[in-house]
């Protein structure tokens, strides 16, 4: 009996029916759903213990005190750490995503040298033997090798200034910031002695003069805990703050005014002030206060400074008004952007705190020692921040000082990051031979012919000593919280292993036993660890705190050790007579705006272009697609016939960007916002070619006579094109 | 003609007796065969020398951290508290401490009771039952039994099913809301 | 739209006269649940914010002109308009702490549940979740990496809520009513200026019951009926004025 067509399909049919009485089809049905949900190119989570590990995150310019999380051993997540006073538990935008940096695809793999138009890896001996050879041919010639560090506060800048003295080498530089123009302000014109610091958190009335301090200018989240602390919710504010500048910035926006001041009309809108103080009978114990006196009462008048800044004389007075109510009031002045800010507004904000009588006094500006060093070898302090990187590059473009045969640079980018950057970069680029120790492949580490690259912050020995603006000094260990994820050395350890192969000695073996020294110089200075006492308590006696025993455990734990000492003036002056050339602003009409660069940090820093989690912190009127935006006023953008989306072309004295046009009534008429942190050439696909880089239209003029390099209030005109 | 017809219609219910017979075969014998591949363990661990010959309890090696959760499988940190160097004679151990400990290699050991990312579970909150309501009792075993995976969604054969938690939960009164399991 | 009530009410109160807009909230949300980056995240169709900062304008002329940031994370209704349209369950509110959830494995991706929510705070993954190489292995263990396809939103960081109930257990204290600090999400935890504030609207020893008493806290879109867990607070009138759609003969 065979089977025929019919049997067959009977067959058939009864094994489908059959089927229906077997798990397959449900089973299948089941499975194959459940395959739907686990896609093999999804990733997977992987478990493990969840611990902490305190360290310093320095992805910010001041650095974060960070808890990072990590899950089986491995880096997950930064966290704020509650029991450090430099960020209190919280955290910047850009220090946020720092773990994720740590794989970041700009990540440099190892040591690498140039071979033509690309970069070949090597060894770390291979590197250093390269080096050595280069250096050894510079030594004894002063101007033959220099360096630039983009780190103002860790004492690393103790052992690389110390190589390069060591090898007779003067060119120590750091990149461009306002804690220098205070330094050579306050210890160089004014005569002062020590670091100026601002006790916000002691202040009931605080007036930020330019500095964006909400946002990205110093101790970015130490200033947000203390404006937090002083306005409870729900509660009568404790504290007010006023912010003056041309944008309505972050800072502007929680502040309880704003005050719209053109950039260069700054300073002497702080003079201004300082007027209505003198006439109210202030003064300050200085040599030269008949002088100082003398210019603000002839050169400040209210009807003088609405000439040179155009504001309303009741807004001055309103203001001094409310100054001169408060308890314990506060200026702060800086550049929007951190930078480039001159010395006059410096030595202004300075006069005017000392007007009102607040040096050294509980929430006033503070006078504090001078940091201690270690490396003997090194550049002191001082004489570190009274070094001006800009000039120098200038000097060396115009071929007034001696092009280095070796440059080294150290978590820096001065190619991108320094004003009328193009010509900058030219200048750097004739240096015969450069090094780079950048962490990413950056635009100046795109331009050198040795990379060296340092761990990620997250990975290594570092440290942070006061940062400029922290109201009390401060010093807090970063240690490695994992491996390198890549063929890293860090950078002080090369440098101290490359001196000695040179012969030179440091005094030191490695960064780690550096750091322990100044744990040790530290705790021998007195000082506490903060978790024990705010050291804006211990200022103002609400609180004491026993000196801290062991710096150097404690600091391993993640606590910082601070100190509210504060270092007497002996021969204060106002520097009036330098004051009086300096501070007035000179109109030019073939560039009738003034750029207002602004610092967002979620946007980036001077050394880290956006990290990939941050691009969606950017607003479409920020950037969008491959451009980036400026933002105007209604009034501008009608003066010059912009619409809204234009895209315009800004062209300065010595270069020219792109951008699109937001209108926003943000910004005072007469002043283009522009955004640093995009246009970046080298990187990688998150950042590279997005928008236009700022930089590139800011101007650097000389201040008059103080010689001080300046670029806030650059000019620039504008085109729709 | 009328036998060939009657012999045709007992073909067709035979044929389609044959077909639901050969279904049910397929379908309770042979697919279930079929769907799984058999895996085992990249390293024979014995629990039997471990419990009885160490006299080791179970919670020196799958055991509570502090903030509550369940440490599951030991990793090398663990393993390596006696096993940094070969101390026995087998091969399963020498295996372990050059190709796995000495490496700094994690040993990928396959999960019974593999759970998908998207789940939830706390152990301590189950703390109440008995480790074998849900894991194979392995404390007497000499050598893992296989690992049975799913062709099809990967999932290993003794993967707990959602409606096997629903029923438990509902049953103790627990809520089964959405977030109390996923993630 | 059904109400849904709970003892304990998981909440925030973000005091927007302290938000400075600066996005660490954001960044610090999606590294925790695991979001991964987009090339062009300017295209703010497809970005996944679960948290976002929105920038608000008094819409004066200069100097008039006032700002304020606005974070908004998922409101987690009481009332939610998201749960009823949902065709298979894939998102609920049915869980004491009054967390919206959203299951990803169980969502097909119809988006309707992004139609009816009238604060934006649903996204759709239109594409596979992309990090750079070696990046996934920052992934944190608390959220599963969803496909492409799938719906997400904020959850409140509900995984830290089971570790927190979690160590409750371990440390025998009433999951439904154990310490604060062991349960703020990430955006709470990194907010730099404290504009955050978490907690339980029930619990009076929270902070955050104290603070929705406030004259100045207000909820966004009060009068649609959706009851959102998540509280703002401002002094400026025109930020709360801002909070509600308003016909023309509504005074301020």
């Amino acid at each position: 009996m065979g089977l025929d067509r019919r049997g067959f399909i009977h067959l058939i049919v009864g094994g489908a029916v059959g089927t229906l009485f077997t798990p397959i089809p449900w089973k299948f049905a089941d499975d194959l759903s459940i395959w739907t949900q686990n896609w093999p190119w999804i990733p997977r989570l992987k478990h493990g213990e969840e611990a902490r590990t305190a360290t310093i995150s320095k992805m910010c310019a001041a650095g974060c005190a960070v808890n990072i999380r990590t899950v089986g051993g491995r880096p997950v997540a930064a966290e704020g750490n509650p029991n450090n006073v430099l960020s209190q538990g919280g955290l910047c935008p850009l220090c946020a995503a720092g773990v994720q940096m740590m794989y970041s695809p700009s990540r440099l793999p190892g040591p690498m040298k140039r071979e033509n138009d690309s970069f070949k890896q090597i060894t770390w001996d291979e590197a250093a033997a390269l080096l050595a050879d280069k250096l050894n041919a510079t030594v004894g010639k002063d101007g033959k090798l220099a360096m630039i560090s983009g780190d103002e506060s860790g004492t690393i800048n103790e052992v690389l200034s110390g190589f390069a003295a060591a090898l007779g080498a003067t060119d120590y530089y750091l990149m461009p910031g306002d804690g220098q123009t205070s330094s050579r302000v306050w210890t160089g014109l004014m005569g002062g002695e020590g670091q100026i610091g601002f006790d916000l958190e002691n202040a009931d009335l605080t007036l930020f003069i330019g500095a964006d301090a909400l946002e990205s200018w110093g101790p970015t989240v130490r200033n947000q805990k203390a404006f937090s602390a002083s306005r409870p919710g729900g509660e009568k504010p404790k504290a007010s703050y006023i912010y003056a500048g041309p944008v309505q910035t972050r800072t502007a926006a929680v502040s309880d005014a704003w005050v719209p001041v053109l950039p260069e009309g700054l300073a002497s809108f702080t003079l201004g002030l300082c007027y209505f103080l003198v006439k109210n009978g202030a003064s300050v114990d200085t040599r030269d206060f008949d002088s100082f006196k003398n210019l603000v009462m002839s050169h400040y008048t209210p009807d003088k400074v609405e000439k040179l800044v155009g504001l309303k004389p009741d807004t001055l007075q309103d203001l001094s008004r409310k100054l001169a109510q408060a308890k314990r009031p506060l200026v702060v002045v800086g550049s929007e952007f951190g930078q480039g800010g001159g010395q006059a507004l410096q030595a202004a904000g300075a006069a005017l705190n000392l007007l009102m009588g607040r040096l050294n006094q509980p929430g006033g500006m503070i006078a504090m020692p001078e940091a201690p060093k270690v490396v003997d070898a090194a550049l002191d302090r001082k004489d570190l921040l009274a070094k001006d990187l800009v000039s120098y590059l200038m000097n060396m473009e115009k071929g007034r000082a001696a092009t280095p045969d070796v440059l080294m640079v150290y978590e820096a980018n001065p190619v991108y990051a320094l004003p009328q950057s193009e010509a900058m970069a030219k200048a750097l680029a004739k240096i015969p031979f450069k090094v780079s120790f950048s962490t990413y492949m950056d635009e100046t580490a795109a331009l050198c012919d040795l990379l060296l690259p340092t761990p990620h912050s997250l990975e290594r020995f570092d440290d942070v000593y006061t940062p400029h603006g922290l109201g009390f000094s401060a010093w807090a260990l970063a240690k490695p919280v994992s491996k390198p994820a890549c063929d890293n050395l860090n950078s002080a350890d090369f440098t101290l292993k490359l001196a000695k192969a040179m012969n030179i000695d440091l005094g030191f073996e490695d960064f780690e036993s550096v750091l322990q020294a100044k744990a040790e110089q530290l705790g021998a200075m007195g000082g506490f660890f903060a978790d024990e006492a705010a050291p804006w308590d211990v200022r103002s006696g609400a609180a004491s705190a026993e000196a801290a025993s062991d710096v150097w455990d404690g600091a391993q734990e993640g606590k910082a050790w601070c100190s509210v000492a504060t270092v007497d003036q002996r021969a204060l002056r106002l520097g009036a007579e330098v004051l009086a050339k300096a501070a007035q602003p000179s109109p030019d009409v073939s560039y009738p705006l003034s750029v207002s660069p602004t610092l967002q940090l979620n946007v980036g820093s001077q050394k880290v272009a956006t990290p990939p989690q941050n691009l969606t912190t950017i607003r479409n009127t920020e950037l969008r697609g491959k451009a980036s935006f400026v933002q105007v006023c209604g009034q501008t953008a009608g003066k010059y016939g912009l619409s809204e989306g234009a895209m315009v072309k800004l062209t300065g004295p010595r270069g020219e960007c792109a951008a699109k046009v937001h209108i926003t009534e943000r910004v005072m008429p007469g002043v283009v916002e522009a955004p640093l942190g995009f246009g970046h050439s080298a990187w990688d696909a998150y950042t590279r070619g997005k928008g236009d880089n700022t930089y590139k239209i800011l101007s650097v003029t000389t201040e008059p006579g103080t010689g001080e390099t300046v670029w806030t209030g650059s000019k620039v005109k504008i085109a729709k094109i | 003609m009328k036998e060939m017809q009657i012999v045709r219609q007992s073909g067709g219910a035979l044929a389609f007796l044959a077909g639901v017979l050969a279904a049910l075969v397929i379908g309770w014998w042979i697919f279930p065969q079929v769907l799984f591949s058999k895996q085992e363990q990249p390293i024979r661990f014995s629990h039997q020398v471990h419990v009885v010959g160490q006299d080791m309890a179970c919670d020196d090696c799958h055991f509570y951290r502090e903030d509550g959760s369940f440490a599951g499988l030991p990793t090398n940190e663990k393993c390596g508290e006696c096993h940094e160097d070969v101390m026995g004679e087998d091969p399963a151990e020498e295996k372990y401490v050059t190709e796995y400990y000495q490496e700094g290699k994690e040993v990928p050991w396959l999960i019974y009771q593999y759970q998908p990312d998207n789940v939830y579970f706390s152990h301590n909150a189950h703390q109440q039952y008995d480790c074998t309501e849900c894991h194979p009792n392995l404390a007497d075993n000499d050598s893992p039994p296989p690992y049975y995976r799913n062709r099809i969604s990967g999932y290993s054969k003794d993967t707990m099913k959602m409606w096997r938690c629903e029923r438990c939960h509902a049953q103790n009164h627990v809520s089964n809301a959405c977030y109390v399991c996923h993630k | 739209m059904t109400h849904h009530e709970f003892k304990v009410k998981w909440g925030m109160v973000i005091d927007l006269d302290k938000c400075t807009g600066c996005g660490a909230c954001m960044v610090a949300c999606q590294v925790e649940n695991n979001v991964a980056p987009m090339n062009d995240a300017s295209n703010k169709l497809r970005t996944l914010t679960w948290m976002l900062v929105y920038e608000l304008s008094n819409h004066k002329d200069f100097p008039e002109h006032e700002t304020a940031f606005l974070p908004r994370p998922c409101m987690q209704c009481g009332a939610p308009s998201c749960v009823p349209v949902c065709p298979v369950v894939a998102t609920d509110k049915n869980e004491e702490g009054g967390i919206v959830s959203q299951i990803y494995p169980r969502c097909i991706g119809c988006r309707y549940c992004m139609a009816a929510c009238p604060y934006h705070a649903r996204y759709f993954n239109w594409l596979d979740p992309v990090f750079p190489k070696g990046m996934d292995k920052t992934l944190t263990p608390e959220v599963s990496p969803r496909p492409r396809g799938v719906v997400e939103k904020c959850s409140f960081c509900h995984t830290r809520l089971n570790n927190a109930r979690q160590r409750a257990r371990a440390e025998d204290v009433d999951p439904l009513d154990f310490p604060v600090e062991w349960y703020q999400p990430a955006c709470a935890e990194a907010c730099p200026t404290g504009a955050i504030t978490f907690g339980d609207l029930n619990n009076p020893k929270h902070e955050v019951n104290r603070l929705i008493k406030s004259p100045y806290a207000f909820r966004l879109l009060e009068r649609l009926g959706t009851d959102p867990q998540v509280y703002y607070m401002s002094r400026r009138d025109w930020v709360r004025y801002q909070g509600d759609n308003h016909l023309a003969h509504e005074k301020h």
